[in-house]
């Protein structure tokens, strides 16, 4: 087999597969020049590639048309630059989250971001699926805190945008084109992003059994009386739901949050008490099931979400208006739920047993179109996870 | 830089503008177009054949239909308060004014949003929210007279960005008039859009892509307290230490700005702020529950004297912090009181290098002979060197001009950026080179050509090198396994 140059191959195994399809062969280039030797190569021999990180979100999409090979960053794990007085890391696509974490945490930093399965989830795969954690509440998804990406496009063309400060608005954004892309319009070799100091406190509250329409009120109480929680996760609790509502940030100003949410959630009704922790594990839980929808709306339609996904497990971010959802999934449910939340989104994160029935993604958003133009221009021969995206991009 | 000669459009093309947007709203006479040569940064001029003022979407899409029939180049354009040169018209070419479209569509403060048009005024945002409690956090220093569809394009930043992020991480969604006058809905006020993040390549595109007739923002909760300090210190050494110290205590500072000398000098010419005369000043916002701000104020007001503050002040009462911020906010055009002309920059350079960069920049004016003053956002690393100039004395200009080039290329040598908020532009589009390869470029190209393939948008923007998009890319061609049946295309 043709290795380009020194990025190792091997033959593909059935855990290789990508939603069910599985690819012929294997490379893990060392380096970006051999990842864009490989990418030319793939170019030339006109091989169909997907691309695996930790292989957390290998479920994620439709099929692939086909698969030719699967390009893994594993050996890509190189902390490029980290300059914690500029609060700015660079790093290889195949360096992990938790990595990432412990290296900056050295200094009382960390990247704001607190996606699942942190010792497996690399940083191409977190870009390339738009992660995100609850977290997001304070300090945004991941579109928020990249501030440069390197491509190793389709005809093994290295690309880059951004760069490594956090300020800069010099040529397009391809960054953000960059995250919840799924690896169609090239291979994220790398990012950098902004980073933030650790908190020096953290605290969280937990209130039990409140419905939809009280977890809306109590959320909604508490912006009113200006707190600032870093996150806030509801999740499912026999027909209710609990709610745990986190404060980070110095000791007073958190002790002085907690106190006064506490006296804003029992004036509006609520049972409050110490959390234990086990919220987090079932948030966890839900996050990693299989099978998984993600469910966004706006906030104050938790209700209806409630509703629609009756009988299933959620745990929903309240202020962000997205959760997740696992149990006995069926396509009329499905299609049921797609229908009654208009301008939201529904989509099949995992459902290895049920690919046939569900549709991942849900009807094609109004500019598909220019999505359409968009992957023509990086993957005009649609090798890369063809079909895995909305629409069969 | 001499005026060019105007092209002048077909009077029969122009009268077809005027029936859509009526003869008041179609400018045409030359002395009338003159208005609409250049933005904020005069020295970049070109004549429009046509300038035209929609009120309504379907006037803007009628507009487009026409530019698209006729191959007319289009630059959108809101306030024109850009520094770059970004609404500079194409000569003989079509100036879209946006500023009459200027309606607040929608606001829905249970789920944290709101729809405006994109001749809305920034400052106008927050005033219609402030009865609620609620703001707009994106706050340029020009947001007196800026439109937030001039902010969708530049990705304009401001002080608070440092805490609070960009427009970028401001806007949910918007409607798009394609180039052909389609109209397209990006994302929207529910999270996790479906698809590519069209929004996120719409913001900062600098009108590259099309015109932005709706634009969905996140709107907040005003934080609960504000605690504002102003230092001085002997020189920019130690004001950039006293910043190093208070972000390495974890402290995120709603804003932190540093102002050099000369800049204290203009200033206070211009604005009457009773500042003394120092070697730097810092003004800073902490923002947040009153508890943790009060904290953080107290802590950032030691780390600034261990760094060796003269004065720390700390305003009485609203007002006098508004003054505080007022004179901040006003350095460029005070920069006019002392100087008859000048050049803004707006290089970015990691935090850690400002002092060194300072120097360097010190260097230049004094190898120069040409004064420099500086004013930037310290927290983020974003510098505002403005290379003072008199044009009446020939050769000055240039002179300004190639020590200004010579400071963005000291920002990029540094690992920084070219441009922090003002955007590429007609000024910056030479200088893309120094940042980005040709693949860089050639890649940003394919976004540009996914909404723009015969790049009519604010053409000759932001890209060094003009680059049209060639063929279309041909059609899908099936794999070998696809034609020999062995995989299908689901």
């Amino acid at each position: 087999m043709t290795g380009a140059a020194g990025a190792m191959v091997r033959e593909a195994r059935d855990e290789d597969a990508i939603a069910g399809v599985r690819p012929r062969q294997v490379f893990a280039p060392a380096s970006l020049a051999e990842a864009s030797e490989v990418m030319a190569l793939a170019a030339r021999e006109r091989l169909r590639l997907g691309f695996v990180g930790g292989g957390t979100a290998l479920e994620l999409g439709a099929p692939p048309r086909g698969l030719d090979a699967i390009v893994r960053t594993e050996r890509l794990a190189q902390i490029i630059e980290y300059a914690p007085a500029d609060m700015v890391i660079v790093v290889q696509a195949g360096v992990t989250l938790a990595a990432v974490q412990a290296e900056v945490g050295k200094h009382g930093q960390r990247l704001a971001l607190d996606a699942p399965a942190p010792e497996r989830a690399t940083i191409g795969g977190l870009v390339a699926t738009g992660a995100f954690g609850p977290l997001r509440m304070r300090y945004g998804a991941i579109r928020d805190l990249i501030i440069g990406v390197t491509l190793v496009r389709a005809d093994g063309e290295i690309a880059r945008g951004g760069g490594k400060v956090v300020k800069n608005v010099a040529g397009f954004d391809l960054p953000k084109v960059a995250c919840g892309s799924l690896g169609t319009l090239g291979l994220i070799a790398g990012a950098a992003f902004r980073l933030h100091p650790l908190p020096e406190a953290t605290t969280t509250v937990q209130l039990d059994a409140l419905t939809a329409d009280g977890v809306v009120a109590v959320m909604a109480a508490a912006r009113d009386a200006q707190l600032e929680p870093a996150a806030a996760i509801a999740v499912t609790s026999g027909e209710r739901l609990d709610l745990a509502v986190r404060f980070e940030g110095f000791g007073r100003g958190v002790e002085h949050q907690v106190a006064r949410f506490v006296e804003v959630a029992r004036a509006a009704g609520a049972a409050v008490r110490d959390a234990t922790g086990s919220i987090w594990r079932r948030h966890d839980a839900i996050r990693a099931a299989t099978p998984r929808l993600r469910v966004a709306a706006l906030p104050t339609q938790l209700p209806e979400v409630a509703r629609q996904l009756a009988g299933l497990a959620l745990a929903w971010y309240p202020t962000l208006g997205v959760g997740f959802a696992t149990g006995a999934l069926d396509g009329a449910m499905l299609a049921r739920a797609r229908a009654a939340l208009t301008g939201g989104s529904i989509v099949v994160e995992a459902a290895p047993e049920r690919r046939a029935e569900l549709d991942p993604w849900g009807p094609v958003p109004a500019a598909f179109a220019i999505m359409q133009r968009l992957k023509q221009r990086f993957d005009p021969d649609h090798r890369l996870n063809p079909g895995r995206f909305v629409g069969g991009l | 830089m001499d005026e060019p000669p105007a092209a002048p459009l077909d009077p029969a093309l122009i009268a077809r503008f005027a029936a859509i947007v009526g003869d008041r709203n179609c400018i045409w006479r030359p002395d009338e177009l003159r208005t609409y040569e250049c933005d904020g940064l005069t020295s970049f001029r070109a004549r429009p054949g046509v300038v035209v003022l929609p009120a309504t979407r379907a006037e803007v899409v009628e507009v487009m239909r026409l530019a698209h029939r006729e191959s007319l180049p289009i630059v959108p354009r809101g306030s024109g308060t850009g520094l770059s040169g970004g609404a500079m018209p194409v000569p003989g070419g079509v100036v879209l004014g946006l500023s009459r479209m200027k309606r607040i569509v929608e606001i829905d403060f249970a789920n944290q949003w709101m729809r405006v048009e994109p001749g809305v005024i920034n400052l106008e945002i927050s005033k219609r929210l402030a009865p609620r409690g609620y703001y707009y956090a994106p706050d340029p220093s020009s947001q007196q007279v800026c439109t937030i569809g001039g902010n969708v394009a530049e990705n304009s930043g401001g002080a608070h960005c440092l805490k609070y992020g960009f427009t970028t991480n401001h806007v949910l969604g918007a409607t798009l008039v394609m180039p052909d006058g389609e109209v397209v809905e990006l994302a929207g006020p529910v999270a996790e859009p479906i698809g590519y993040d069209l929004r996120g390549a719409l913001v900062g595109s600098e009108g590259t892509l099309g015109v932005v007739v709706e634009v969905v923002l996140r709107i907040l909760r005003r934080p609960e307290a504000t605690r504002t300090f102003f230092a001085t210190f002997p020189s920019t050494d130690e004001a950039g230490n006293a910043v190093s110290l208070i972000i390495a205590a974890g402290i995120v500072p709603a804003a932190i700005e540093m102002m050099d000398r000369l800049a204290i000098v203009a200033i206070k010419a211009a604005t009457g702020v009773d500042w003394p005369d120092v070697g730097a000043a810092l003004l800073m916002d902490v923002d947040g529950p009153v508890a943790e701000v009060e904290h953080t104020a107290a802590e950032a007001n030691r780390l600034a004297r261990a760094a060796g503050a003269i004065e720390i002040r700390v305003p009485r009462d609203p007002a006098e912090r508004d003054t505080m911020w007022r004179g901040r906010k006003s350095a460029f055009a005070a920069v006019g009181r002392i100087s008859p002309n000048y050049v803004v920059q707006d290089g970015v350079i990691p935090r850690s290098e400002i002092a060194k960069v300072l120097r360097e920049i010190e260097a230049l004016a004094t190898a120069s002979g040409l004064r420099i003053a500086n004013v930037f956002h310290a927290g983020d690393g974003n510098l505002h060197p403005l290379v003072l100039y008199d044009a009446a004395i020939p050769g000055q200009e240039t002179l300004a001009e190639l020590i200004a080039g010579q400071i963005l290329k000291l920002c990029v040598a540094s690992g920084g950026s070219i441009t922090g908020e003002h955007g590429v532009g007609a000024d910056k589009a030479a200088y893309m080179d120094d940042m980005f390869t040709d693949a860089d470029l050639a890649t940003m190209s394919f976004v540009r050509c996914a909404f723009d393939p015969d790049v009519r948008m604010n053409p000759g923007k932001v890209f060094p090198t003009p680059r049209l998009c060639g063929d279309r890319p041909g059609v899908y061609v099936a794999h070998a396994t696809e034609r020999d049946g062995l995989a299908g295309r689901g």
